[in-house]
């Protein structure tokens, strides 16, 4: 039922053929997923290089989103292996996940309306003993002076990001984009190695769009960061990623640099054929 | 659009495809739990003997009437307005009070104050959705919102009763000494006539589901509310006539309760309504039919239990089950697992 | 006198504000774990009554029928609500918040339920009585030193002052707790468990933590309820006496924990004077005019302020 998706073969793409290790932070190999008859992911295989802003497209229904999900282990796969960081976190729980700084965001915001700006910051801040009762207890003045620098870079990110006078407000007083940009700034708390970013241009005006690809390229110039993100506009994808990775029908069908996957036969059916079903 | 029209179509067809096969290839719950049900009672048949396990399950099927009943209706509820109605069992008690007055106090024959009951309360049912319910829904409610709600309207029913009607036990003016002997198997007269008129309901509101135009509209509308919009059904006179129908068989499940158990007190129906809670979760949630099947089978289990534990102990098996479904399956027998995120 | 008119006389005793004062911080402390479950982590805990018996009954049974002291029976009774706050929670805490709800109001009524049937252990519908002699030694002690106010005669004034002392206190530890980190990440999880989850926090082990200590507060509250009749019995611990706890938070304001103090004290003044109010009505008449009052207080409060009296609109995480 998949022709063209033939799972393990190894990529078009020359470099990620072997498991280099310290090239790649993220490996996923043959992951399925199936809900009651429909597989929604059959078969997904490619690899992330590290310091790499990287995009993942593919027509609506490859399976995008399913596969973040069981990367970041919202949802269980079937069968298959994620290697992140050297080491597996397939069918781990997502905050086991998240505290090994890979974090995430959502296709819709989840920017917490009902608290204030700076809360939402500060909650992402990893390593705060005051989070345990035991730790408020037995280590108050750790947990105390902890919440200091986590105020600190908070408000740094803040600024950055241009949300510095809207700290005290609720996030459910701001708009769309700047939503999408505090769940930015709260994903980049967690000092994370791995952002993935469930289209993070959906619904935001172009200047914020831009500001956001900006920051991406900061993040990772300066920090190395590395980005795996789903987008739908193909100049932003073209313009913004170093690779490219494709799905069709729940399997990776391509990858590699943006020109030479915008001429590959697979991907070109792929989208056509998805036009002409 | 056309593109993703024509790939769900795609989808559609293979969910369709492989559903074929997969119920094909292995049991369903429904089987595995009949199955389990029937190892049960073979298992109680050979190590109690037949006559109390007989005895049980007459005693189960007279239970299994009025909580079948009292069930459909709130699963209904809960299918077509996404409302945990905590205030059902409190439409239950109202039922046997408003008996209590057409037959006793008004001294009206019994049949004529069943219907007098079933009527009354599907009158207030209505009443609580037009006065209640559908402002709330328009206003966007949440969750915690409408139980809490629910719980205060059962305050109001419950002791609302009581003030006036007080704390004491009242009985219907049924018969209740007699009773009838077949083949060992003991029942009272007026438990034969609750058994029999109930699953006579039960029929016929299991086939109105399934023929008549309005019930197939509710279960639809149970099943997807959007969707049925949608698909043109006439949702404001699909919710009234589940409120119609979830409130009147209430009522009359009070009815048939206090006539099987021989008095009524204004507490009954919160004391059912745990039970019928444990009905409509064990047939899946918003399923009508899971309903009437779930609240047979907590009926014969309450009392199959009895003749392994002390029968004071009934009730908290009904409450065991109740929580043993939500952990092993929370879908229920007859639920779909929903896909997550 | 026509019916109407009812005497307010009440209003002025001191024995009627004793009473509402221990009332409404026994519930104001009960109702403190409530606002923590629904007003800061989301979770709808229906069964508070059912651990309240679990800490009045423990208690009460130790000293009993164990001859253990009652100190240490206390300490004892906070563990076992605790230990029953885990149990109820590891299976049933990951269903929809609606099943979680029917599932603790089933374990409050099995609770209610052991209280009635297991007879050997609790006395069964006659209940359990003669716990108290060591807070009595207390209560006397402190009495003497009220003497000397002129209120030595007041024998229930020293548990008002323990009741009122331990309310505050676990209200003041409440709000610090909340405004802790670990309080920060409870209202992540009310809001948004996935979000929580996200960033790093185990939202499962949170809403664990966060029914067990509402577990050890309905406990807490449970001691003030048995010291108060001197005696417990399962009527006590209906079920339904859960939403009288509902009605203090919603009145007080969710998400507020001084709303709490407010709310008991409002609902409790209102509840006893109309018990005491010489309205034309029998006892089973006036309990029962009492609860329409409170079902119709939930009932307005949802439908006209959801937020109560302190709570805050932004606030508001009603569930989905």
């Amino acid at each position: 039922m998949t022709e063209q998706a033939v799972p393990g073969e190894p990529d078009r793409a020359p470099e990620p053929a072997g498991d280099v290790d310290g090239e790649a932070i993220l490996a996923v190999r043959d992951v399925a997923k199936h809900f009651g008859g429909i597989h929604a992911v059959d078969g997904a295989s490619f690899e992330v290089r590290r310091g790499s802003i990287t995009a993942l497209i593919g027509p609506n229904g490859a399976g995008k989103t399913t596969l973040f999900n069981i990367v970041t282990g919202f949802q269980r796969g079937d069968r298959g292996e994620v290697i992140y960081d050297g080491a597996s976190i397939f069918r781990r729980p997502p905050h086991v996940i998240a505290r090994r700084r890979m974090v995430r965001t959502f296709q819709i915001t989840k920017a917490l309306a009902a608290m204030p700006v700076i809360d939402n910051m500060t909650l992402a801040a990893p390593d705060q003993p005051g989070e345990k009762l035991t730790g408020l207890i037995f280590r108050a003045p750790a947990a105390r002076r902890r919440e200091k620098e986590v105020h600190e870079r908070a408000h740094e990110l803040l600024d950055v990001f241009g949300l510095r006078e809207k700290a005290d407000d609720y996030a459910g007083t701001l708009s769309g984009g700047q939503r999408k940009l505090l769940e930015l700034a709260r994903a980049l708390m967690v000092e994370p190695r791995l952002v993935l970013l469930d289209e993070p241009m959906a619904g935001v005006n172009p200047s914020l769009g831009r500001k956001l690809l900006d920051h991406m390229h900061t993040l990772r110039d300066r920090d190395g960061v590395t980005f795996l993100f789903i987008e739908h506009d193909m100049d932003v994808v073209m313009a913004h990623s170093d690779e490219v990775i494709v799905m069709a029908q729940g399997a990776t069908i391509a990858s590699g640099p943006p020109e030479e996957v915008r001429n590959d036969r697979a991907v070109i059916d792929a989208y056509l054929g998805a036009s002409v079903a | 659009m056309e593109v993703e029209a024509a790939e769900a179509g795609a989808v559609e067809k293979e969910r369709g495809r492989l559903a074929g096969l997969s119920s094909g290839a292995s049991l369903s719950p429904p089987v595995v739990a009949g199955l389990i049900v029937a190892s049960i009672a073979v298992a109680l048949i050979v190590t109690q003997g037949l006559q109390p396990f007989g005895q049980t399950t007459v005693n189960g099927l007279i239970s299994a009437s009025y909580f079948a009943l009292g069930a459909v209706g709130l699963t209904l509820v809960y299918g077509t307005l996404k409302l945990v109605n905590f205030a059902h069992g409190d439409l239950l008690t109202l039922g046997a009070y408003v008996a209590f007055v057409a037959n006793v106090s008004l001294g009206l024959p019994i049949l004529l104050a069943v219907l007098c009951s079933v009527a009354v309360v599907a009158a207030f049912g209505v009443a609580t959705e037009r006065v209640m319910w559908r402002p709330m829904r328009a206003k966007g409610a949440g969750l915690l919102q409408l139980l809490i709600m629910t719980l205060g309207l059962a305050f109001v029913i419950r002791y609302s009763i009581q003030l006036f009607a007080g704390t004491q036990p009242r009985s219907l003016e049924v018969d209740v000494t007699s009773s009838t002997s077949f083949v060992g198997l003991t029942i009272g007269q007026t438990q034969l006539i609750v058994v029999l008129a109930g699953f006579a309901v039960l029929l016929a509101v299991g086939a109105a589901l399934r023929f008549t135009s309005l019930g197939k509209q509710m279960r639809a509308l149970s099943d997807n509310f959007e969707l049925a919009e949608v698909a043109g059904i006439n949702t404001d006179r699909v919710v009234l006539a589940t409120w119609i129908f979830a409130a009147g068989l209430a009522g009359l499940a009070g009815v048939l309760y206090t006539s099987a158990i021989g008095n009524m007190t204004p507490n009954l129906g919160f004391f059912l309504l745990l039970s019928l809670f444990a009905a409509v979760i064990l047939g899946g949630i918003g399923n009508a039919y899971g309903a009437l099947a779930g609240g047979v089978l907590l009926g014969l289990t309450q009392e199959w239990s009895t003749l392994l534990v002390d029968a004071r102990w009934k009730l908290a098996v009904g409450f065991l089950v109740l929580i043993l479904v939500l952990v092993v399956r929370p879908q229920g027998l007859f639920g779909r697992q929903e896909r997550a995120l | 006198m026509t019916p109407l008119a009812v005497s307010l006389d009440v209003f002025g005793s001191l024995d009627f504000w004793i009473g509402v004062g221990l009332l409404a911080a026994t519930y104001g402390i009960f109702t403190l774990g409530l606002q923590l479950n629904v007003g800061f982590t989301g979770v709808i805990n229906f069964g508070q009554a059912g651990f309240m018996a679990i800490g009045a009954y423990t208690m009460a049974i130790l000293v009993v029928e164990a001859e253990i002291s009652f100190w240490l029976a206390l300490g004892a009774s906070i563990l076992v609500a605790m230990a029953a706050g885990l149990i109820i929670g590891l299976p049933s805490l990951r269903l929809r918040a609606d099943y979680f709800a029917i599932v603790t109001i089933a374990f409050a009524e099995i609770i209610r339920y052991t209280a009635v049937n297991a007879r050997e252990l609790t006395g069964g519908s006659q209940g359990i009585g003669g716990f108290d002699g060591a807070f009595l030694d207390l209560s006397d002690l402190m009495l003497e030193g009220l003497d000397s106010f002129g209120l030595g005669d007041q024998f229930l004034l020293p548990l008002l002052i323990v009741a009122v002392a331990v309310f505050g206190l676990l209200t003041v530890g409440m709000y610090f707790l909340q405004r802790s980190p670990w309080g920060r990440v409870l209202r992540a999880i009310r809001e948004d468990e996935d979000a929580a989850r996200a960033l790093g926090k185990n939202a499962f082990a949170y809403k664990l933590q966060s029914i067990s200590i509402a577990a050890a507060l309905g406990a807490v509250a449970g001691w003030f309820l048995a010291l108060n009749l001197a005696f417990i019995s399962p009527t006590q611990f209906d079920p339904l006496f859960t939403f009288l706890g509902f009605a203090v938070l919603i009145l007080g304001g969710l998400a507020n924990y001084f709303g709490v103090i407010l709310g008991a004290i409002i609902l409790w003044t209102l509840l006893e004077g109309l018990r005491l109010m010489d309205l034309p009505l029998d006892a089973s008449q006036t309990a029962a005019l009492r609860y329409v009052l409170v079902g119709l207080v939930l009932i307005g409060l949802m439908a006209f302020r959801p937020q109560g009296m302190l709570g805050k609109r932004q606030e508001m995480v009603l569930g989905d």
